[in-house]
Parts: C-alpha cells; structure tokens; sequence
C-alpha cells in the first residue's frame, strides 16, 4: 500500500482506520483498483514514477464527516486532497498535486439545498453536478438558467473553484464570478462561513457577498486552504430569446478598431452574452485552430483573393427580443463607418428552447449541460494524429487586436519550434470578465518519452509567455510551480504572501499540498518532491 | 460487490458480444439487464427484438446516460453490456465509476480509425456494496 510521504505504514493504515470509523468502512479506499480510479487520465506523468498519485481515498456523507475526517488527518499530519467529483480533465482530474495524498471525495455530498428563484441564486453542496442542477432546475419548473462549462459532467463547487468558465452571460459565465458565500471546513476541523454566511440568522448569504472586513472568498479559489463544503450561486432569470451576430471586416488593420470598439459595448452592457473573435481567413483549414497571423499586405491579399473576413466579432444578446434586436440594431451602427464592414444575423432562438432548436443549438449557450465535446472535439479536428487526452495552456493576454495578434505569432512560432501540437487554439476566448484567455489545447500520450518532451516544452513556453507579461490562470498539476513562479513581482511576494496564510490556516500543512504553487512549509524546500 | 461468479459470467458474456451482433443477443438474457449500442459501428439488427433491452446512440452518450442510466445506476445491480467507440466507453467509464461501477470486461473490436476511435465490447457492473444487487 502507497504511504504518505513520511509516514510509516502503521501510522498511516491507523489513520486510514480512524476514517473507517467516521465515514463507515464502505467509504474509505485504499485497494489498487480503487485507486486507479482516481487518476488523473490526462496526467502529463502517466505511468511514470513521478506521477503524481493518491494513497487513499474516503467519501464523507455530510459536514460532520469531513469534520471528523480533517480533524484525524491534522492529528497525524495525514495529507488530503479534496476533490468534488474530480472531472477536471486536462487540468489534473481526481488525482492529487502531492503523490500519497489520501483524496477526499466529497461526491456524495450531492445536495441541492436551495434553489431561491425570487432572489435567482442557489446553495449547493461539492458533489452537485452541473448534470443535477440541470435536472433539478427541469423537474422543478424553475424560471432559472445556470451557466455550465463544456462538457458539463463536474462540480458546480469545483469549477467554480479552479475558475472555470461557461458560455452564458457576462457576470455568470465566469464560475467563480457567480459565488456568493462558501462555507468550509478549515485544517483544525472548525466550520467558517463567507459574506454574510458569518452573521448568524442572516437570510442574505446569497444576496451580498462581502460581509465585512476583507472579502474571504478568494481564499478557497485554487487554494489549500479550506474543503468547501457549501457554495452559493448567483443565477441569471432565464431570458425570452437569444440572437447571435456576426461583425465582419475585411483588412489586417481593423482589428484593433473592432476590438476597442467590442470592449466598449460589452462594458457598457449593450451585449451580455459571451462575445466570439475569430479570424475566418486564418481557419479556413481547421476552424479550431487558428493559423499564425502574417503581415498585413500577405493577409489583405488573401482576403482579397478568398473573399473571406480577415476578421470577425460575434456579440450575442440575452433578454426579450424588443431589446436585444434593438440592441444588436446599434451594435451595427457603431461598426457601420468601418470600410467593407459586413454584419449577419447568425442565430436566433426563442427559450423556452423547442424541441426542433434543441436538436441544432450549442446546448452550452443555454445553460444545457452536454458530453457531446467527447465525440466531436476531444481528439481535434478531422483526422488528428490521435493523442490519450490533452491538457490546456491557457494564459491572460491583453484584450486589444494588438494582444490577439502578439499572442498568435509568439505561440504558434515558439510551439512550431519547440514541436508542440495543438489541436485547438483560440488566442481570445472571453469566458472571463473583461479578459482574453489565450487557449490552447496541448495534446498528451502515455508514452513517457512524448509526455517528457511536452512538459520541457511547456515548461518554455510558460516562461516565454512570461517574458510577456502573459501569465496563465489555471493550468495542470505538473506545472503549477512553474506558473505560481511566473508571478513574480516583488520577488515572488505573491507566493510568499500565500505561504504565510498557508502556515497559520494551516500549520500541519494538510490541505491540498503544492495546490498552485503553494506548500506547507515542511515541503516547501524541495517543493514536494 | 462483484462476487467470482459474477466475472465468471460476465467472462462468458463478454466473448460473445466479441463475436458480433448474432452472439452477443443470444447470449445477452444470461447476464445483463440491458445492451448499449453505438450505431457509428454497423451490426446486423435482426436479432435485437428478442431478450434484452436494447439502447441505442451515436457516438454522443449525454442523452441515453441522463434519461437512462444515470438513474439506473444509482439503484442497485443493473449489468449493462455495450458494444460502443472507445470514445464513448471512456465517458461512460468514469460516470460508472461515480456511481461504484466498474468495467469488467472489455474486447476491442477492430483497430482504431484515424482518430484513435475503435469499437469496443464491454460490461459494466456494479462493484460498491451501496449499488451490488
């Protein structure tokens, strides 16, 4: 049996019967093929000795349990791992940073507790699945819609939780934007509740999420510090109708004016939907994967002679469709004076969604969870050189034509150098408020001689994205140090700051070692290795 | 808990869904409550009316898993039989899992296509003590 590091196997298998004894004993895992359930399928270390791996794992029931669970770890300074459901693929699954960690699956903490239609929120434990909400939300002839991520098969809590993203309405669509009010438990076993969660009798939890004092909430975004055990959500009244449009311009340098101009009119709330750039001339070939950007006399001549938009800004509308056709109505007037500029009305759906629409829609746009993207998009386009999975890299560039173009060239040139494959790669995905995520998604085998040249190569790219000022917002196990070191303002202050709450939240160093970067400090020098 | 009498018929199941459509139904009622057909991989059909339940899909598992089997595998036994893509079995794997499921038995079928997609047979069992028969 695997052991924590530094435990001797009799401390650990008492430990591991202390958990019996909380949670029952069909609830605690320590057999082979159990573990290998826990896995991260989509490890960039798969079947090396430095894959990062669990020792145990136990499923608590309720509050109480995981209570009693981290109370008996912190006696003997047993590392956990809380998970949800531990679907994150391409970001680390179910499998902990630290490899002998005993991962604690709350799955079956899987109630849905409030649904407040008048206040439009909800109050959920991990174990919910975007699945369960969607289910509940049908069954209960709610008036409510939820932003979902794609595929929608995990944790409302743990996406939230490593800042995942949806493809709805500004404000929701960004996971961890929607919380309001986390309870947790914290490594000595006590329970703490944010915002006004900490005012007992409160009925507002769900309605303001500061409180008083600093705002805790970010404490358990990507953190080690706190197993949630409650989340709260904002949720968006479910809208009339939905239309889709396109902005379309034909020359190199309209890309800024189209940006700015987008920016603009997202700020000021005349779209509330997830805005789309794209350039059409430079995916003709693969519409995941955009080409390297050439200069501007070489793709002006390839628009002209292919007749297709160098560039395009889709804006999509939520609310009763008066207003959003008038909205898209001055969307259109405010690009009208770009020379060439096309506009198109792609899509309009009226929700309720038809059973006729159901069958042509990206169920994701309307809060519908879907496992579709395993059959089309999972393995890349057409006849991708197959791969056992991916992870993604995906890092915060500036958001202007400028940062679009600057981000494409630097990543497709230093990827091509380096032979890194992409099978997709979209250099302004906007799930975030106010941001451009560059996206791409980085295929991996379980060939450790591939899987090797990946992580160098990554490792490089990471740091040329640096060098940057581009900095990712999430990424895989294997490279969290590396992109906690890439914030290094101050000396690395950020990180440092991190650990100094780290030692006095949690002095034994229990929760979610190495999580982003951050260990407890009797790791911290070899950074758990 | 998956007992040595269950893998020992599921074991017998699982060659003959190997073999193809004619002996997979034939030998389907001894052990498995339903079957799950992937239609991206074409088998003779004459056979799917006697016995068990067939399901079908293609490709895209979200429909059969949420109107179907998430409800089912949160009771107790239901053995299911597939004879679905890789693709499609991975997705189901990791549900089942969820709901103390396992895969028992798995035969590829053919080689994988440009994609790395191949059929695949297979049987899915209850294996935590909270959803065994």
């Amino acid at each position: 049996m695997a052991t924590p590091p530094n435990m001797s196997a009799a401390d650990f298998a008492d430990g591991l019967s202390a958990m019996r004894s909380a949670v029952g004993a069909d609830w605690v895992f320590d057999q082979p093929a159990d573990l290998n359930t826990y896995r991260d399928f989509y490890s960039v270390l798969w079947g090396e000795p430095e894959e990062k791996v669990a020792s145990a794992a136990v499923a608590p029931a309720n509050v109480e349990e995981v209570q009693q669970v981290v109370r008996i770890a912190n006696e003997r300074r047993i590392p956990i791992y809380p998970i949800s459901t531990g679907r994150n693929l391409g970001y680390g699954g179910s499998a902990p940073v630290l490899s002998g960690s005993v991962v604690l699956d709350l799955k079956r903490m899987n109630r849905v507790i409030e649904v407040n239609e008048d206040n439009c929120s909800c109050l959920v434990e991990p174990g919910v699945s975007f699945f369960d909400m969607y289910r509940h939300l049908q069954e209960s002839g709610s008036k409510l819609m939820m932003s979902v991520p794609d595929p929608g098969w995990g944790s409302l809590v743990g996406n939230a939780l490593d800042s995942g993203g949806g493809y709805t309405v500004q404000g929701y669509r960004g996971h961890f934007e929607a919380v309001c009010g986390i309870e947790a438990v914290m490594a000595d076993g006590e329970l703490f509740r944010t915002g006004m969660g900490a005012l007992p009798g409160s009925e507002t939890w769900q309605q303001y999420r500061m409180g008083i004092g600093p705002c805790m909430d970010g404490l358990f975004r990507q953190s080690t510090l706190g197993v949630v055990t409650k989340m709260g959500f904002w949720m968006f009244p479910r809208p009339e109708a939905w239309l889709s449009a396109s902005v379309s311009v034909m020359r190199y340098e309209d890309l800024e004016e189209l940006v700015r101009i987008a920016n603009e009119l997202e700020y000021g709330n005349i779209f509330n939907g997830m805005p789309g750039f794209s350039s059409p001339v430079l995916t003709q070939g693969n519409p995941i994967v955009m080409a390297m950007v050439p200069d501007a006399a070489e793709m002006n001549r390839m628009v002209e002679e292919s007749g297709i938009p160098a560039w395009s800004f889709s804006p999509n509308f939520y609310g009763p469709e008066k207003v959003i056709r008038a909205q898209w109505e001055y969307v259109q007037s405010r690009f009208a004076h770009i020379p060439g500029v096309r506009f198109a009305e792609q899509s309009f759906v009226d929700l309720p969604i038809s059973a006729e629409d159901m069958e042509r829609i990206h169920k994701p746009r309307f809060g519908i969870p879907s496992l579709e993207i395993f059959n089309v998009g999972s393995r890349g386009y057409g006849d991708f050189n197959p791969s056992d999975g991916h992870i993604w890299f995906s890092a915060v560039i500036p958001r202007s034509g400028k940062g679009i173009i600057d981000a494409n060239r630097v990543m497709r040139r230093e990827c091509e150098r380096l032979g890194l494959d992409l099978f997709m790669f979209a250099p302004a995905v906007t799930c975030w408020t106010r941001s451009f995520v560059l996206f791409a998604a980085v295929p991996v085998y379980k060939d450790p001689a591939r899987n090797q040249h990946l992580r160098e190569a990554v490792r490089e790219i990471i740091d040329i994205c640096a060098e940057h000022g581009w900095g990712e917002y999430r990424c895989p196990p294997a490279f969290m140090d590396d992109v906690m070191g890439a914030y290094s303002f101050g000396d690395h202050k950020l990180r440092r700051v991190n650990e100094a709450i780290k030692d006095a939240l949690d002095p034994n160093g229990i929760l979610s070692a190495g999580r982003y970067g951050v260990w407890p400090k009797h790791l911290r020098e070899g950074r758990g290795a | 808990m998956i007992t040595r009498r269950d893998l020992i018929k599921w074991g017998m199941v699982a060659p003959a869904l190997a073999a193809g459509s004619q002996a997979a139904f034939a030998a389907a009622p001894q052990g498995l409550d339903a079957l799950l057909v992937d239609e991206r991989f074409p088998f003779d059909d004459a056979p799917l009316h006697a016995g068990v339940p067939v399901m079908r899909f293609a490709g895209d598992v979200t429909r059969v898993w949420y109107e179907v089997l998430d409800a089912r595998w949160r009771e107790r036994g239901f053995v299911l039989g597939g004879i679905t893509g890789s693709d499609a079995l991975f997705v189901l794997e990791t549900l089942a899992t969820h709901q103390g499921r396992r895969v028992v038995t798995r035969t590829p079928l053919a080689e994988p296509d440009a994609r790395g997609v191949a059929p695949v047979s297979w049987v899915i069992a209850p294996h935590h003590p909270s959803v065994a028969a």
